[in-house]
């Protein structure tokens, strides 16, 4: 027996990390699937909660963790490409609404990103979070490979997209209900738009169409938000 | 699923040429996946390895996110000493974003579904 062999391998070996990543999601799709796929309960919620204190009391330094972890990171190339399809067997609808589509995708982009720019600017906030907060309402993967090339911090960017799909999905119902919104295609492209994959989720509960409208959302606000973006900051 | 995983890798692939040869200011994959949606439009159709391929890795997107997102552990300072603003920004900015968004097709979809009735 070689203990000292055992604990050199267990401490250098990616597939501790791979496993423990892997696990925290799976962990995260069943409490997300016993809850009956309750919108606030994502499986990525979970997953962050049990990652998190793990990494902490691991006290690994994050490159390390990141380098151990970089096939998993690999993947969102891909599946950024990926998206292509949803948008393309999603884009009919737009037939449907162009014009109301249009000027809420262009006007309700603006919106979320000066709304949440102006706030924080009231209180004083640091350059970065307010360079990581512009991509709050695209869907995660566009925000991490977006955000390094405009100058903000992908993890923190991340986590204001995450809480920004949970309070999108957590108002949801209360703002349709005080505001009247009469059509399912208009909560779903709002909960899509604002609150991207989680808001999708939240659509699912409402209706088949109030959910093909957000996933449309989604795509449009994405590929529209990260090809504007990065132009419009190098202007300024 | 092998022709779908390396269509989308040669479409990221292309969209990361076009972004070095170009020098744009846009990530890689969004060219790619902007590519790729012009290449569904023209062909009029998906096929079905494309289609498994994306609705596995779309499936598990989430976990692909993890590595990049924990990176939140080294972000701990920047979070509590603008924790009031990021807290404020957040519930504000998208209650306001989502009412304003809602509203706003809400009342052009009635507004377009009346001209037509009319």
């Amino acid at each position: 027996m070689n203990l000292d062999a055992l604990i050199a391998y267990v401490t250098t070996t990616p597939l501790v990390w791979l496993i423990i990543t892997i696990s925290a999601y799976k962990i995260g799709i069943l409490v997300y699937e016993k809850s009956g796929k309750n919108a606030l309960l994502q499986p990525i919620v979970i997953a962050y909660m049990i990652m998190l204190p793990i990494l902490i009391l691991a006290n690994i330094p994050y490159k390390q963790y990141f380098e151990s972890v970089s096939i998993i990171h690999f993947l969102l190339g891909p599946a950024t490409v990926a998206l292509a399809l949803p948008l393309y067997k999603n884009l009919k609808l737009i037939r449907s609404y162009f014009m109301p589509i249009v000027v809420t995708l262009f006007l309700g982009g603006t919106f979320t990103i000066l709304s949440a720019l102006g706030i924080l600017r009231l209180f004083d906030a640091s350059t970065t979070t307010m360079l990581s907060m512009t991509t709050k309402s695209v869907t995660a993967p566009i925000t991490i490979i977006t955000a390094q090339d405009i100058g903000a911090i992908p993890s923190l960017a991340m986590g204001f997209v995450v809480i920004t799909g949970l309070l999108g999905a957590l108002f949801g119902s209360f703002i349709f209900k005080i505001l009247r919104i009469k059509h399912d295609a208009a909560k779903g492209f709002a909960l899509g738009l604002i609150s991207h994959a989680i808001g999708i989720a939240r659509a699912v509960e409402i209706s088949d169409k109030a959910a093909a409208f957000a996933a449309l959302a989604m795509g449009l606000v994405g590929v529209v938000i990260a090809v504007l973006l990065p132009i419009v900051i190098g202007f300024l | 699923m092998l022709h779908g995983m390396l269509t989308l890798l040669l479409f990221q692939f292309v969209g990361e040429c076009c972004v070095k040869l170009f020098v744009l200011k846009i990530p890689g994959p969004i060219i790619g996946m902007v590519l790729l949606l012009l290449f569904l439009l023209l062909r009029k159709s998906s096929f079905s390895a494309l289609d498994v391929t994306v609705s596995w890795l779309l499936r598990y997107l989430p976990l692909f996110i993890i590595p990049a997102a924990s990176g939140i552990i080294t972000q701990i300072d920047t979070i509590s000493n603008e924790a009031f603003a990021i807290l404020s920004s957040l519930l504000i900015g998208t209650f306001l974003a989502l009412a304003f968004s809602a509203k706003l097709i809400d009342v052009l979809i009635s507004r377009k579904e009346k001209t037509h009735e009319s």
